[in-house]
């Protein structure tokens, strides 16, 4: 591939380089684009990235053999042996390190576990290859009788998981120095000496972790046997993580659940002057209308949320001023679906963080390992989803995992995210199997957080899963009452969905709703990256919460109005200032952006109105209404700790802005508005078609760095494809 | 004289990659144990402020020297590429789905199979953790030979691994 050259070519180690994250500048730009472009390159890279993941791991499980080069088909001889070690000694007292050495109990006293071997089991069997390794590895879960002491890895309560090492290898564990700290076990000295080590927790210990608890080097307990019912090998995992990525379209069954989503309709400002809703970030309507329509459906109507499509996207709205946890702006301009009306944009951006002093994150991923997970845009991409954040989280930090399905437990306990190469075990080590139970599951994880709370930073838990939230014996109910106490107590919760032909949309947006948190769907790795890692702020680190919006209508100058998407974002007008009742957050870099469609006093609509009434006269209107105020837009917002809202109150002017005078992120904008009516089939943007949404987009894309816009405009074609007819206007 | 303690912290991190490095480097485990000795010997020594902020490349760079020495002392020794390319180990029945044991010595049985060349950036890259141009620091190879030498490498690894009928 040469510089300019978009072809996707497997030639190119590039594209490897890329995969390690060794390319910079120009050519990560170059490659980047590519991936864009080119499912293939995509896949391909991922590919490779999931192949250096088996190998990094393969080798850092690869243990120094006991006796010779490993899988070695012949041996050194004893004497050889013997005076190589008696030389090291020489070495080192000669070198004045033998106080330091034997303190650390490294080499000289690996020397010795050498002799002993030498004079035991080596001597026995002189070959002592992986293969017999393998071969001698029982799986059970029993330790032989033969508990290693000063080797204590207490593996997580409910996933007592242990096997019987080698002999050799016991005998190394018992010839070193213990590794024991009591909460956290971090420790990769234990890796050199190859001793099995682990993250201490509360539970009963168990002379051996599984391998996903133990850090590098700890290769003993290879084979891991569950007892309750969570299964931490790998076997199964790669394999359908592995390569084979093929995209099950013809998987897609009935049983994805939106609930019906009636537009708003047009209100008389005269007899309706209020609308009241509550802000909503989520985006993941975007992400599963895209996923229809790159498996070549068009989008069930109710699966089309307009505001989650706008709100994919960045606008350039000012950044707040001070410490104002996000700014509001207000743009008129002319219709592009219905000339005659004006198209009123609300504009909230949300405060950017700082990565470098942002608040440090307690996060307990809470994770859906059922059957269900086991499809490849589920539980992998989940898993290569949580290895972007992972890098981008660092000691300030701490992770810890929890899964659930036929039982649930914990897996990967609070760990500071300085200790990558732990949590990266433990992410590999999961796999799906059996059934959901939430219930235990999401409780473990509460606790958890609850236990690592971090006061002064961000308390998370982000539930996972393909929407088979089973809670088993507790109803639903039940649930939204325990996610909404512990939101009270500072923790809250995030939904990632995942996977398709399962995804109970309504549900996870609810429980992310409930618990001040937001909903994102991930189908690609992209999706991953742009909701972990370039919005990590926007999706775990909340600026204001229980944002409200209200916006009275100037009857003289106003004479009809639409709200645009948020149909269940509505909220009674009396709850505008009531601060016991919820709404949605904002989190740090969020864009909100809110459109209604105005008709203006003296142009026709259709709009049914009802009888004058008959006790008493319209109210007087006020001198403010003979301003050339259109509207006056009110918010409410918390702090992310604070009981009390602030309002901020803006009058909006009409300044006759036509359509083509308006900014681009407005024009961009009202596109996807329009795309979204126009795969609602919404009956408020006639005769406007996919063409005009192209039409309308293409001017507007800009820079679009990161390619999210040029990616609407191919969705729209692929829309139209679909469609078969393009319509014009 | 270096502080022990961060001479212990080194050998704590990179004491068993390195062994395993110079194996492969130099053909004999033993061997290679005294020449990750004398490297850990040599960092005593060395200038901590000029070592310490490429540790990892230093290391390997130093050990990889003083394996290649070995070898060329012991006329005995096989040659590496004869070393790493005879233990190719028994293939695992491919109709067979695999066990996870099963399936880690078939990963680093695939490895082995490389040239020996490919192995050693692999190991530089996987089980050192080293930078591409770490790695052509240490092997004295170009930085574009280096990202050659992995792409192939794992691009190799990639379809031999490919589980595609082999897994249900």
């Amino acid at each position: 591939m040469k510089a300019h050259d978009k072809k996707f070519d497997p030639d190119d180690p590039r594209l490897t380089a890329f995969a390690l994250g060794e390319l910079e500048g120009d050519e990560r730009a170059d490659v980047e684009r590519l991936i864009a472009s080119d499912p293939r390159a995509a896949t391909f890279v991922d590919e490779m990235r999931t192949t250096a993941g088996v190998v990094e791991r393969e080798f850092a499980a690869e243990v120094v053999s006991a006796s010779g080069p490993i899988g070695s088909s012949h041996t050194i001889p004893l004497s050889h042996r013997t005076v190589s070690a008696r030389r090291r000694r020489r070495v080192l007292q000669a070198a004045g390190l033998t106080a330091v050495l034997a303190g650390a109990g490294f080499l000289l006293q690996r020397t010795v576990v050498d002799l002993n071997k030498t004079a035991t089991s080596a001597l026995d069997t002189p070959v002592r290859s992986r293969d017999d390794f393998t071969a001698s590895a029982p799986k059970s879960a029993q330790v032989d009788g033969r508990p290693a002491s000063n080797a204590v890895v207490p593996a997580a309560a409910s996933i007592p998981v242990a096997a019987t090492p080698p002999e050799w290898k016991r005998e190394a564990i018992d010839n070193n120095a213990p590794v024991e700290e009591s909460e956290l076990v971090v420790n990769e000295g234990a890796q050199a000496a190859g001793t099995a080590i682990g993250v201490g927790v509360s539970g009963s210990p168990h002379p051996y972790s599984s391998r996903m608890m133990a850090g590098r080097g700890a290769a003993a307990p290879r084979v891991a046997q569950p007892s309750a019912g969570v299964v931490y090998d790998n076997g199964e995992v790669r394999a359908t993580e592995g390569m084979a990525f093929e995209r099950a379209a013809d998987k897609v069954s009935n049983t994805e659940g939106y609930n019906a989503i009636v537009e708003n309709a047009f209100k008389l400002a005269a007899q309706d002057p209020l609308s009241t809703f509550s802000i909503d970030v989520d985006t993941a309507s975007y992400a599963n209308v895209r996923r229809f329509l790159n498996d070549g459906a068009l989008p069930p109507v109710d699966a089309v949320r307009v505001e989650e499509l706008i709100n994919y996207f960045r606008y350039a709205y000012p950044a707040p001023q001070g410490d104002a946890p996000f700014s509001t702006t207000a743009t008129v301009a002319s219709c592009p679906w219905a000339p005659a009306h004006k198209l009123v944009q609300v504009g909230l951006r949300a405060r950017d963080i700082d990565m470098t002093k942002r608040l440090p994150s307690n996060l307990v991923f809470l994770l859906d390992v059922s059957g269900s997970m086991n499809d490849p845009d589920k539980l992998p991409l989940l898993k290569r989803s949580m290895r972007l954040l992972v890098n981008e989280l660092d000691g300030r930090d701490k992770i810890a995992i929890v899964v659930y399905a036929g039982a649930s437990g914990l897996a990967l306990p609070s760990t500071s995210c300085n200790s990558k190469a732990v949590i990266e075990h433990a992410i590999e080590a999961l796999q799906s199997q059996g059934s959901t139970n939430g219930a235990a599951g999401i409780q473990l994880a509460y606790d958890i957080a609850a236990k690592n709370r971090i006061s002064e930073g961000q308390n998370r838990v982000i539930l996972c899963t393909d929407g088979d939230f089973n809670v088993g014996v507790t109803d639903q109910g039940s649930l939204v009452k325990l996610i909404e106490e512990k939101r009270q107590s500072g923790v809250f919760l995030s939904v990632l969905g995942f996977g398709k032909g399962n995804t109970k949309d309504s549900t996870m947006e609810m429980l992310a709703d409930k618990g001040n948190g937001n909903y994102a769907y991930i189908d690609t790795i992209n999706e991953a990256r742009k909701v972990l890692v370039s919005e990590m702020g926007g999706t775990l680190f909340t600026v204001a919460k229980d944002v409200k919006i209200q916006v009275e209508f100037n009857p003289t100058r106003v004479q009809a109005w639409r709200l645009i998407g948020y149909e269940n974002r509505q909220l009674a007008h009396q709850d505008f200032n009531d601060d016991k009742k919820d709404a949605g957050d904002i989190g740090a870099g969020h864009n909100v952006t809110a459109f209604y469609e105005v008709v203006p006093v003296g142009v026709k609509a259709d709009v049914p109105s009802v009888d004058p009434l008959k006790y008493q006269q319209p109210t007087a209107k006020t001198s403010a209404a003979y301003t050339d105020e259109l509207l006056t837009l009110k918010l409410r917002y918390k702090a992310p700790e604070g009981d009390t809202s602030q309002l901020i109150s803006t009058p909006v002017a009409d300044s006759g802005v036509s359509w083509s005078e308006a900014p681009s992120d407005f024009r961009f904008a009202a596109s996807v508005a329009a795309f979204g009516m126009v795969m609602r089939k919404s009956a408020n943007v006639g005769s406007f078609g996919l063409q005009n949404v192209v039409d309308l987009a293409v001017p507007e894309v800009g820079d679009d760095v990161a390619g999210y816009r040029r990616e609407f405009v191919a969705l729209v074609r692929k829309a139209q494809a679909i469609e078969g007819k393009p319509k014009v206007r | 004289m270096n502080d022990p303690a961060w001479i212990d912290a080194a050998l704590r991190r990179w004491e068993t990659p390195l062994v395993l490095y110079a194996t492969k480097v130099c053909g004999d485990a033993e061997r290679a144990r005294d020449a990750v000795q004398e490297t850990f010997l040599e960092l005593c020594a060395a200038d901590r402020a000029a070592v310490e902020p490429r540790l990892a490349a230093w290391l390997f760079s130093v050990c990889r020297n003083k394996a290649l020495d070995m070898r060329r002392k012991d006329s005995k020794m096989n040659t590496g590429d004869e070393v790493l390319t005879e233990r190719s180990g028994q293939e695992p029945d491919p109709s067979v789905a695999l066990l996870e044991e099963e399936q880690q010595v078939r990963v680093l049985t695939l490895v082995e199979r490389l040239p020996a060349k490919q192995q050693e950036v692999l190991r530089l890259k996987f089980q050192g953790g080293l930078s591409y141009k770490e790695i052509a620091a240490v092997t004295g190879d170009s930085v574009g030979n280096v990202g050659f030498l992995l792409h192939v490498a794992l691009r190799a690894l990639r379809e031999r691994l490919s589980v595609k009928g082999e897994v249900a």
